[in-house]
């Protein structure tokens, strides 16, 4: 049994990551985590959300400090305002990016539709029907591919739509239409909401902190109920929805005698070609020529999770240990598109034979060979990457070879469609489960690694203490890949959860944690949401339901806590966002929301008070309903 | 070495950025929770005792030199400031917040604010006290991200200057000997 060092073990809970980190610095590599170190102290200022570079006229900073310093900017904006501004860039900026996800996947729809695409296929012609019918596009004697052009067309128009409701905004539960409509925070397009954030946080524009923040939360809402639930809907259309499957996780799925191929970011549009390249007979035969026994694609981060939960793909790991991927100097190529990814990739692949690709000609890295992907080309594109990765394999050098025997087995694939199949046909029982307290409610534990949480710790320590308390945990993103490495996505996984969870997920043989997809398929907890409310015929605020971000780090993590708290939904923080600076702002997104959208953030960093909170308020929900406490 | 020599922050002009980094450092330092998040949620005033100033395009933060024949330790009437043999001190119990220091200090480095005495809220002088408790030293200087404050001893300045002129010395002599043996 190796030991490693406590700076080590204090850095991450996962093995594999301690054993490639002790590897990382016996070799002289540096990761993310020696960054972070040599970044400390970070900026105060910055912290607290008190910087402005907006004009030419700063950069300016307010005094935090008692007594003494500037107050207000050079504009006059004081330290509620400038926090406010900037909460809303990043929530322009996170929605801007699950949207312009959602927006790749309804062009590639649309090219699909007309015939121009390569590679791709209708594959879930129920799902196609079903939005359809809910767009009132006509079906009747029509083919599947004049039915997908019309929808692609209304998941386009959505995007440039400059009145009215977003299409999606429909499936919330009436009151909570009717409440976005009084505060007039319905979103109206979903390019128009980022274009007028912009605008508003532009110097001399909207200087009222409620006013900049209520925009902030249409232009979530933008995301949750419009990008991201086109990426979740459309892909399913294009690449199936998801179905339980059994998969493994962790760098020991990377293999010692195969070609091993990661697929890394966000969109399923090139991830899903690269699997079925994987497969070709030619590629095979090629990988043999060199001495490979095959070729292994695996994913990281949720592109990962895209092809994990519809191909049975295994993910080598969450964000924080893509740097560790290629550091075990048996990935031939890590094959990139957008979000998440490291700029320090292509240094480290220099150290080894590994090929980063870059494919999107909107995200292109330094060291990185770009490979420019484009729907039309698909498949030939996708088999040219893949035999790159196959020719690599002849330079691999044994002696850099260095995988950590660590992997976990986990079941994943649960989409809304997939649950309701488990459950027998409807969400009944499930609302029968929480009203006989059975289970006490429902959590959402998602997001992002980051090095300022333990790696994993805060992750795997909240779901575990929600489920022993008999709450059910769904998840996504770089949560569902840590809750995969310890085994909490496997049906065996609820001997660690209380009897009544417990209890359930026995009688329906599925894992107490459900791994409901990627970061855009938070949208598939919105719709979960929407649909137990309407079948109560409650707000989606009254419900026993909660969400966490342990350990998030991105913009994308603040547009999607800022849409679920707007839909009504407590939203718990592992993570200081920068807005203590600010304390109006702060004021009003930890109490005063509550009263306004009936959802609020709560900020905690250590997990099991976090776990007490979402507690705490589940019974309180569930006292509101009338069910037993 | 005379018996009271104590060290003082020195500043190199050329590295400070003025980004208040060190403001920021010593005011959190010195509160009680010691973060500043803690401090936040805690509703901890934040009270820096440097202060970076901008002249004549050069940025530098300031605070108190921990003068060896202090003013505001001769003119203090309750005792409140003293000096110990590495810094000038005051004590918060004995202040009355007077402001006789603040008058005479050449450097403009103290100031009253709200200080917290066991549970009680009073006023009093502070002023850079070295972080002298801090386990790792003075915040600023850890905090600073270029490096630009350092915690000097005299001698440490003395022995610089004693070899930088001795070096200019010596090269002034080499020169002279070059010189001489030409015609």
């Amino acid at each position: 049994m190796t030991t490693y060092s406590q700076k080590i073990l204090d850095k991450s809970i996962d093995p594999a990551t301690h054993e490639m980190l002790d590897h990382a610095q016996k070799t002289g590599m540096t990761t993310v985590w020696d960054r972070f170190e040599a970044m400390q102290p970070q900026c105060g200022f910055g912290e607290l959300g008190l910087c402005c570079r907006n004009c030419a006229m700063g950069p300016c900073r307010i005094s935090p400090f008692d007594e003494v310093g500037p107050k207000q900017g050079v504009c006059g904006a004081t330290a509620d305002i400038i926090v406010a501004r900037f909460l809303v860039r990043m929530i322009a900026a996170g929605a801007s990016a699950h949207s312009d996800h959602g927006r790749d996947i309804a062009h590639t729809l649309l090219l699909t539709a007309q015939g121009k695409a390569s590679g791709y296929q209708v594959k879930d012609e129920k799902k196609l029907d079903a939005l359809a019918a809910e767009f009132a596009i006509a079906i009747e004697g029509r083919t599947k591919e004049e039915i997908a052009e019309d929808v692609a067309k209304l998941a386009y128009s959505q995007f440039g739509q400059q009145e009215g409701a977003l299409q999606f905004t429909h499936r919330a539960p009436e009151k909570r239409q009717a409440l976005w409509n009084s505060l007039n925070i319905t979103p109206r397009g979903i390019d128009r909401e980022v274009v007028e954030s912009m605008h508003r946080t532009h110097i001399g524009v909207d200087n009222d902190p409620v006013n900049l923040i209520l925009h902030g939360l249409r232009t979530s809402l933008s995301d949750g109920w419009g990008g991201s639930m086109i990426a979740t809907e459309l892909s399913d259309v294009l690449f199936g929805t998801p179905t339980p499957k059994r998969s493994a996780v962790n760098l020991g799925v990377l293999k010692t005698d195969e070609v091993n191929i990661i697929v890394h970011g966000h969109e399923p549009t090139l991830s899903e070609l690269i699997v079925a390249a994987s497969q070709d007979p030619e590629l095979l035969a090629l990988a043999k020529k060199y001495g490979a026994k095959g070729i292994n694609v695996t994913g990281i981060c949720c592109t990962g999770n895209e092809v994990l939960m519809r191909q049975g793909i295994p993910s080598v790991g969450n964000f924080l240990q893509q740097e560790l991927a290629i550091m075990t100097g048996a990935v031939e190529a890590m094959i990139v598109d957008v979000q998440c990814i490291l700029p320090s990739l292509g240094a480290i692949a220099g150290c080894f034979h590994t090929k980063l690709i870059s494919t999107s000609p909107k995200a292109k890295f330094p060291g990185a060979t770009h490979m420019e992907f484009h729907e039309e080309h698909g498949n030939e594109i996708a088999k040219d990457i893949v035999r790159s990765a196959v020719e690599n394999y002849r330079f691999r050098k044994p002696g850099q070879v260095h995988i950590p025997d660590v992997k976990m087995e986990c079941m994943v694939g649960f989409s809304v469609e997939a649950i309701v199949a488990a459950l027998g046909g409807s969400l009944t029982p499930l609302i029968e489960a929480i009203a006989k307290k059975q289970i006490r409610g429902i959590a959402a534990v998602v997001g992002c690694n980051n090095p300022r949480v333990k790696h994993d710790y805060g992750h795997v320590t909240l779901v575990k203490e929600l489920i022993k308390r008999d709450i059910l945990v769904v998840t996504t993103g770089c949560n569902a890949i840590a809750c995969a490495k310890v085994g909490l996505l496997l049906p065996e996984g609820a001997e660690m959860a209380g009897e009544g969870l417990k209890g359930l997920c026995k009688a329906l043989g599925i894992p107490p944690v459900l791994h409901m997809g990627s970061c855009v398929d938070n949208s598939r907890i919105l719709v979960t949401c929407a649909a137990v409310a309407n079948a109560l015929g409650v707000d989606i605020s009254d419900l026993p339901v909660a969400a966490a971000a342990p350990e998030w780090m991105s913009e994308k993590a603040v547009s999607i806590g800022t849409y679920a708290v707007a839909s009504g939904v407590y939203t718990v923080l592992g993570v200081v966002p920068p807005v203590l600076g600010g304390p109006a702002v702060t004021d009003l997104l930890v109490k005063g929301a509550e009263g306004v959208v009936g959802g609020k953030f709560g900020v905690e960093s250590d997990p099991f008070k976090a776990a007490d909170l979402i507690e705490a308020h589940i019974t309180a929900k569930r006292v509101g309903l009338g069910l037993p406490a | 070495m005379s018996e009271i020599s104590g060290p003082f922050l020195m500043v190199n002009l050329e590295r400070c950025e003025g980004c208040h980094t060190c403001e920021m450092a010593c005011a959190i330092a010195h509160t009680r929770s010691g973060t500043l998040f803690g401090a936040v949620l805690g509703s901890e005033a934040l009270f820096p005792r440097n202060r970076v100033i901008k002249i004549a395009e050069v940025r530098l933060p300031t605070q108190c030199r921990q003068c060896e024949d202090a003013p505001c330790v001769k003119v203090c009437p309750t005792g409140a400031t003293f000096r110990t043999k590495t810094y000038t001190a005051v004590n918060p119990n004995l202040c009355i917040a007077c402001k006789l220091c603040m008058m005479v200090c050449p450097f403009g480095a103290i100031q009253t604010t709200n200080v917290q005495v066991g549970e009680r809220t009073k006023r009093a002088a502070v002023k850079c006290d070295l972080c002298i408790d801090r386990p790792g030293g003075p915040a600023c200087v850890e905090a600073c991200p270029t490096k630009a404050i350092t915690l000097t001893q005299p001698i440490e300045v003395m022995e610089a200057a004693i070899h930088a002129s001795s070096e200019r010395y010596l090269e002034a002599v080499k020169a002279q000997a070059t010189l001489a043996k030409q015609p």
